[in-house]
């Protein structure tokens, strides 16, 4: 069965459904109508420019066009981490990026090659959906990841520094905190998986079965890249911890404060949780 | 044993340490006296390379600290910070944490040497059993004694670990170091336990200079 394909009249017409939350939010006040719109607006430009590009990757069907595509979508994906992993960009970028290309590039390949099978893995429609797919999930992922892990240890600076005095190897030390931010990373995607299908119907079900596949065709697809996300969630977030631990410590192990683009909570003030000890030593106790 | 030579240290524009030189020797117990902010927290740091100083050297037995040997330095040495930060979970959770740790794991049986110890610290097992956020400030303090003790080692940093604790512990607990002739103590505190102590020596961090 073929997709019914949506007139622009069509399209007007689901614009038209947003009267709905136009109507709350004059009713009470939500300050959300320039929001709404913004966003709305915004996407429906990026989505037409998309979907004309698109258009043109899908017919070219060119492997190196294809594969610089995909390096843009990382190039974007790391940026859109760093920014709101708090962590300046000059130190995150590089080992970002290579731990996204590597994540993604293993699971995309292991997809193509070994899994679905194609005759060409540099099939435009399968390299860009899938890819674009595990970017845009494991995003979120990547910036709790990110973010967790070097803001716990500076929010706990005097107790990391204690686990490094009582001997610990950097290693030992961080292995808690790598831990947390991991296991952090995961949650909202194990949690959706937990509920797939029984809540709601995925995206990559929901455009598959519109697409004209069976049921039977989309739940394979789907649960292909529930894993194939959760494998390059954790892929890259590890990486890029592992990465970025050579720039972000000094060769004592210390986590160097200039790494972040904000200040320590309550820096005002010199926490003493987040400075080594004496550190605070001037004029203050 | 240790050696600061020279050391500079400043935070923020201002000197905290200016042109300090202190050596200690192999089996003395020495306590830093100073104000407030005059720099005694920053010498543990420097010696365990939390902080860099500014200039100086600093050694450790005839060695050099750098970013290579106070990997060793830390192996070596047992540090309790005046905040003591235990984080948190049980105390037997942390016991079982420093237990793993490579360089303990010749330490075997630390649960077993901690019940020893516990009855010398006055640490009840009701006290052992709680979460380490649940502790008094004392209990935390002769908690964070009793596991430097238990890393077996002969150096120990000493930063204000009897604030906390009342003058019988005060005094239980200063005993405990001052009495081992080979363990070599650097202590950072104003209690009357460690500076009336004949053991001890006393040097004022301010005028850099030893107190008779």
């Amino acid at each position: 069965m073929e997709t019914v394909d949506l007139s622009i009249a069509s399209l007007v017409l689901t614009f038209l459904l947003l009267a709905l939350p136009v109507v709350l939010s004059l009713l009470f006040g939500f300050r959300l109508l320039k929001p709404l719109f913004y966003a709305v607006g915004r996407m429906t430009v990026q989505l037409i420019l998309i979907g004309i590009f698109l258009k043109y990757l899908f017919l070219w069907n060119n492997t190196w066009i294809n594969l610089l595509w995909l390096m843009i979508m990382i190039t974007v994906a790391v940026f859109s981490a760093v920014r709101s992993s708090s962590i300046k960009i000059s130190r995150i970028f590089i080992p970002g990026f290579l731990s996204f290309t590597v994540a993604t590039f293993v699971v995309i390949f292991y997809l193509n090659l070994v899994v679905i099978p194609l005759d060409n893995v540099f099939d435009a429609r399968y390299l860009i959906v899938l890819g674009g797919m595990l970017l845009g999930n494991s995003l979120r992922g990547n910036i709790v990841g990110i973010s967790t892990f070097y803001k716990n240890i500076r929010n706990d600076t005097r107790k990391y520094l204690y686990t490094l005095s009582l001997g610990a190897s950097h290693y030992e030390a961080l292995l808690p905190y790598l831990r947390e931010s991991v296991e952090l990373a995961l949650k909202p995607t194990l949690a959706a998986m937990a509920t797939m299908g029984i809540v709601a119907l995925p995206g990559m079900m929901t455009g598959v079965i519109l697409g004209g596949a069976s049921p039977e065709v989309a739940i394979k697809y789907q649960i292909m890249i529930m894993i194939a996300i959760v494998v390059s969630t954790i892929t890259s977030v590890v990486l890029t911890i592992l990465m970025t631990l050579r720039v972000c410590f000094n060769h004592y192990g210390v986590l160097r404060q200039d790494v972040f683009t904000d200040r320590a909570p309550g820096h005002k003030k010199s926490s003493r949780r987040s400075r080594p000890p004496g550190s605070a030593a001037a004029g203050r106790r | 044993m240790i050696a600061f030579n020279h050391i500079h240290l400043s935070f923020n524009g201002k000197k905290v340490l200016d042109d300090l030189s202190l050596a200690v020797e192999r089996g003395e117990k020495v306590v830093i006296l100073g104000k407030s902010g005059s720099g005694k927290s920053s010498l543990f740091s420097l010696l365990l390379g939390f902080l860099e100083p500014d200039a100086g050297e600093i050694f450790f037995a005839g060695r050099r600290v750098d970013e290579k040997s106070v990997w060793e330095v830390r192996r070596k040495v047992a540090y309790i910070d005046q905040d003591v930060s235990l984080g948190s979970g049980t105390i037997f959770d942390l016991l079982d944490f420093i237990a793993r740790l490579k360089t303990n794991l010749h330490l075997g049986q630390i649960r077993k040497e901690a019940d020893e110890l516990q009855h010398y610290f006055e640490l009840s097992d009701e006290v052992l059993n709680k979460n380490i956020e649940e502790l008094s400030g004392g209990e935390r303090q002769r908690l964070a004694v009793m596991i430097a003790v238990l890393l077996h080692r002969d150096v120990f940093l000493l930063d204000e670990v009897t604030s906390a604790l009342d003058l019988h512990l005060k005094k239980k607990v200063a005993d405990f170091f001052i009495d081992r002739k080979d363990w070599t103590c650097l202590v950072i505190s104003h209690d009357p336990v460690w500076l009336e102590n004949p053991a001890v020596k006393v040097f004022d961090l301010e005028e850099k200079t030893w107190r008779l």
